[in-house]
């Protein structure tokens, strides 16, 4: 809301300065948004929040100022003079809609003579509207610019109509019909639907309701006869309205809001009195009026103990009274412990005592609260969820990777292309969160990819990439408690090889004290290479999945160089994770170890083969490391390799010998031998 | 020969040795060192050598063992002196160690920003007591409106300024007549608000949380906005709660944030779920930064958990972690964080 310096002193006096009214309107809720002199002038622009319609007019910005300042209000009281009385052929209403429209009034002046406007009203219309619009702005004519005029002055917007040009003198307020055209005053077509209130006269709208005047009936140089429209319009229907035409004037941004529904007849009083004042004319006796919207004001009961208990200080009695009242309250009874107030018409937001206690803060000052008191301690330990993800970060930036944070939307194309944890469709938003993503992630994969994708393009060479968010799963037999699922996953993305991947999952779960084995089997998902993805368990829960995308997936996000990616489950994780392990007793002996190279057929699968060595091994056991597997065609003949491993022993209660060792590692031979037609290579 | 009388004329001759091989001075005085101790003819250590058979026969292994050892106690103490020599006296022109080579550097990976920030909020906020509550992302609309005392009426519910959604199968509009039509539709929560309804309404007072996490408005992507962002939500409800309790708790959080006293102010402003309502600024160089919105939580909000009005009073606030994140970072435009240039977060 912009507002003239000079207009606001028609109301009260201003005898600080700019700088200091606009800081104390800012510290009593209107924001200064900025000021600029236009002429002898200010416009001060001021944000308004969306409860205080009341605040979109002059008057309503003069009232705070006057309860800031304790100075007096002055308001003009229009009593315009009357002529003849309204005739039933002059002029009729019909109000069809009252959902849409509560209450229309109309009034009708004859004979205007409209011309240009005098100059005090230019120069006043002129400080806003320059200031919003920029130097081209131009007054209109005398009679629209006088229905501006009190716009601003009261928040209530107006219409006047060219009486002669309504079709058969009847205005009808309705629902559109469906494919209706209506042309507007900014000389655009519009198509209309029953989802839109319409002000019509016998044959056609001649104004969309609350939103804009039509060009038919549009008063001119050669309009004698005038209708003043003064109406409230439903604020939902009023959004509805200019969003669905992206049609927004300074009317709709009002009736969205809710003006002062007692201001109706006010401002068409104020509305003609000023008319019959620079434009001339007769007033017709009589309102056309139809509807009502009664400021339904019950009293507030306001315990004065309740503002200590909010706000925290103290404010004297008369202060709450002296705010109360200069804001338009009335006090209509008081007691000891509290005052009975009825909130005025134009203030709908105050309707409870908690609104009072924020009007006596408000105007009091926010200052005046103090910030320092002692707030008691209380104990707060952090989530196991923050301290796995903590382990997490750790793991995972020490082992090279870097954070990204995606959006938790991709396009349809992106969402079909890795979908382990369901085939069901994606969640879809209504409206897409970026261009075309409109599917809820049903895997961070994708996103990954596509980020390993800008950074190729960028010439990043080292892509090493992790996230942790939420995937959104539909679930399969959808009811009302259990709709979707949201899931936290953990995902990677690599231009390493399988085993480096599958080594990080590896030490992320060893740091998360999980000593239970990766399981692995193989996973048949067509977005991996064929018998490159797996399917990973640990303890038997399904923790997710490993592998390296086929080259048509891959091409689909045109990948130039390898890639991997991962996704596990961050819940089985949590669930898993030992955060605080127990020290265990650790022998002070000596180790032993033996080398192995086992020849082995190439179905063997490593996994069970040093399950089989663990198994043997017995309590010695110390650990089993993996070093190579060695492959030659012509050494070991088609389909065979070996397996080269080290066995580590110890003894917890004294030094193992050699002669121990080597009777382990026999049972190790001839297990291998047995269980997988292992035999030593030589 | 008594065994350890041995060992220690043993351990003596390595001690000594030692002690003369890191005193010489020159080669030749070491080399002379050498021949004396270590000399193959008349070395002491040879010496030594010849009361190994004087040993007890059942003593000899363990004799045998502490010689050996010895003897290479000795030998390394020369190697080490003879080392220092030879360094000491070569010009370092021709070494070939060049220790301004660079390093080799493990690669270490970095945290998002974004994350960053919000473990420095967490941890803030859990010094002054506040635990951190989760909540879903996906909203109904009882969580993301009704309970937070925002009525069907109001403009933040328009189906434009939310991501409402739907999934094959079901329509979240009323007028399907799918398996979900009696139930309200889901969106994307539009604040982390909602995790105060959820943790309230499990919950009896008192309680002192903070919620971090993505929130979703459908604005066009910009510098300053973006249709995905993250909120940090703060609560505190007990018995006797005030604004300046809030306006102190911020205080402190905005000194703690960055590391110097500073102080905040409040404007009033317009929140559905507090009332009263406020705009918090926070003192930064010469002027007043926006922090982002707070008030006292309003008792509509309080009646629809359960909780007794008249009982209990408490603050919300909810900041906007890019801005701080952005401020902390230096980052002119939000659209980084989401673009992961792995350039731009190696930054941080």
């Amino acid at each position: 809301m912009i507002v003239s310096w000079n207009w606001l002193l028609q109301y009260v006096p201003l005898e600080m300065s700019p700088e200091d009214l606009e800081a104390r309107l800012t510290a009593c809720g209107l924001n200064h948004e900025g000021s600029e002199a236009i002429g002898q002038d200010i416009a001060i622009d001021l944000e308004v929040t969306s409860n205080r319609p009341d605040c979109l007019g002059h008057i309503g910005v003069a009232r705070e100022i006057s309860a800031i300042y304790d100075v007096p209000l002055s308001l003009p009281d229009p009593q315009p003079p009357a002529g003849g009385s309204l005739d039933a052929t002059e002029a009729s209403l019909k109000l069809e809609v009252p959902e849409m429209c509560p209450r229309y009034t109309a009034r009708v002046i004859r004979g205007v003579r409209v011309g240009p406007s005098p100059d005090w009203l230019v120069d006043r219309l002129k400080t806003v509207y320059a200031s919003k619009q920029g130097a081209r702005w131009e007054p209109i004519n005398n009679v629209v610019d006088i229905t501006n005029y009190v716009l601003l002055e009261s928040g209530q917007p107006l219409h006047a109509f060219d009486l002669n040009q309504v079709a058969g003198r009847q205005i009808v307020v309705r629902r559109a019909n469906k494919g209706e055209e209506f042309l507007a005053i900014n000389h655009k077509a519009y198509t209309l639907n029953p989802s839109m209130c319409v002000i019509a006269d016998r044959d056609r709208p001649i104004a969309l309701g609350g939103v804009m005047g039509g060009a038919d009936t549009e008063v001119s140089n050669e309009t004698t006869d005038l209708l003043i429209e003064s109406a409230m319009f439903a604020p939902l229907a009023i959004r509805s309205t200019a969003r669905a035409l992206t049609l927004f004037s300074d009317s709709s941004y009002r009736f969205e809001r809710g003006p002062d529904p007692s201001g109706v007849d006010w401002a068409s009083r104020r509305c003609c009195e000023l008319i019959l004042d620079v434009a001339g004319g007769e007033l017709a006796e009589g309102t056309l009026e139809a509807g009502r919207c009664d400021p339904d004001r019950e009293p507030i009961v306001l315990r004065l103990s309740q503002i200590e208990r909010i706000l925290g200080i103290e404010v004297p009695r008369e202060e709450v009274e002296r705010i109360l009242s200069s804001l338009g309250n009335r006090v209509e009874g008081e007691s000891q412990e509290s005052l009975t107030v009825v909130a005025p018409s134009w203030r709908r937001d105050l309707s409870r005592e908690i609104d009072l206690v924020e009007e006596v803060a408000r105007v009091h000052g926010y200052d005046k609260i103090p910030e320092d008191r002692q707030i008691p301690i209380c104990a707060s330990s952090r989530s196991r969820e923050d301290r796995v993800a903590d382990r997490i970060y750790r793991a995972l930036t020490a082992a090279g990777f870097d954070e990204v944070v995606t959006p938790s939307a991709t396009d349809l194309a992106a969402s079909s292309v890795f979908s382990p944890w369901t085939s069901l469709a994606p969640i879809q938003s209504k409206l897409p969160m970026l261009r075309g993503a409109d599917c809820l992630r049903k895997s961070l994969v994708p996103s990954l990819l596509q980020v390993r994708k800008t950074n190729e393009n960028l010439g990043v060479e080292w892509i090493e990439l992790f996230e942790i968010a939420s995937i959104y799963l539909p679930t399969p037999e959808p009811h009302a408690e259990q709709w979707h699922e949201e899931r936290k996953v953990l995902s990677f993305c690599s231009g390493k090889d399988f085993f480096a991947v599958k080594g990080v999952i590896e030490s992320l779960l060893d740091s998360l004290g999980i000593a239970a084995p990766l399981n692995i089997t193989e996973c048949s998902d067509n977005f991996f290479q064929s018998g490159r993805g797996a399917e990973l368990t640990l303890n038997g829960s399904p923790l997710g999945y490993l592998g390296i995308p086929s080259p048509t997936a891959a091409q689909a996000f045109s990948l130039r160089g390898p890639v991997v990616v991962a996704e596990v489950s961050f819940a089985v994780l949590l669930a898993e994770a030992e955060l605080v392990p127990l020290a265990k007793r650790l022998s002070p002996y000596p180790t032993i170890d033996r080398d192995f190279n086992f020849e082995v057929d190439e179905r063997v699968r490593w996994a069970e083969f040093a399950s089989t060595v663990r198994q043997v091994a017995g309590e010695h056991l110390e650990s089993i490391r993996y070093l190579e597997t060695y492959r030659d065609k012509d050494r070991l003949g088609e389909g065979m390799k070996s397996l080269v491993f080290k066995v580590v022993f110890r003894k917890a209660d004294g030094t193992l010998t050699g002669d121990e060792a080597d009777k382990i590692s026999q049972r190790i031979e001839s297990a291998c031998g047995k269980d997988h037609s292992a035999s030593l290579r030589s | 020969m008594a065994l350890d009388e041995f060992l220690a004329e043993l351990d003596q001759l390595a001690e000594a040795a030692a002690e003369s091989f890191a005193s010489a001075g020159d080669a030749s005085g070491l080399e002379a060192l050498r021949v004396k101790l270590l000399g193959a003819k008349n070395g002491q250590l040879k010496g030594l050598q010849k009361g190994l058979a004087r040993v007890a026969a059942a003593d000899k292994p363990q004799a045998g063992k502490h010689f050996n050892q010895t003897k290479q106690r000795i030998e390394d103490a020369f190697a080490l002196a003879a080392q220092r020599l030879e360094s000491s006296g070569t010009d370092q022109v021709g070494s070939d160690f060049d220790a301004t080579e660079p390093g080799l550097r493990p690669r270490l990976g970095h945290l998002h920003p974004i994350t960053q920030t919000i473990q420095e909020l967490k941890d803030i906020f859990g010094r002054l007591g506040f635990r951190v509550a989760e909540g879903p992302e996906i909203e109904d609309e009882r969580h993301n409106f009704e309970a937070l005392n925002i009525d069907p009426s109001h403009p933040a519910r328009d189906p434009l300024d939310n991501f409402y959604l739907s999934a094959a199968g079901y329509a979240a509009d009323s007028e399907a007549k799918g398996p979900r039509a009696e139930v309200s539709p889901w969106l994307l929560r539009s604040q982390t608000s909602t995790v105060q309804i959820r943790v309230m309404e499990n919950t009896p007072p008192p309680v002192r949380i903070v919620s971090l996490g993505r929130v979703y408005r459908p604005d066009t992507a910009d510098a300053t906005h973006y249709p995905m962002f993250h909120q940090i939500e703060g609560l505190l409800v007990d018995t006797d709660v005030t604004m300046a309790d809030l306006k102190t708790i911020l205080r402190v959080f905005c000194s703690s944030y960055l590391g110097e006293e500073v102080e905040v102010r409040f404007r009033p402003s317009f929140f559905p779920f507090t009332e009263p309502s406020v705009e918090v600024d926070m003192q930064w160089q010469d002027g007043w930064v926006e922090m982002g919105g707070a008030g006292m939580v309003d008792p509509n909000v309080f009646r629809a958990v359960g909780y007794d009005p008249d009982q209990v009073t408490g603050f919300a606030f909810g900041l906007g972690v890019e801005r701080l994140c952005a401020r902390r970072f230096g980052i002119t435009d939000i659209r980084e964080l989401f673009k992961n240039d792995v350039r731009f977060l190696q930054q941080f």
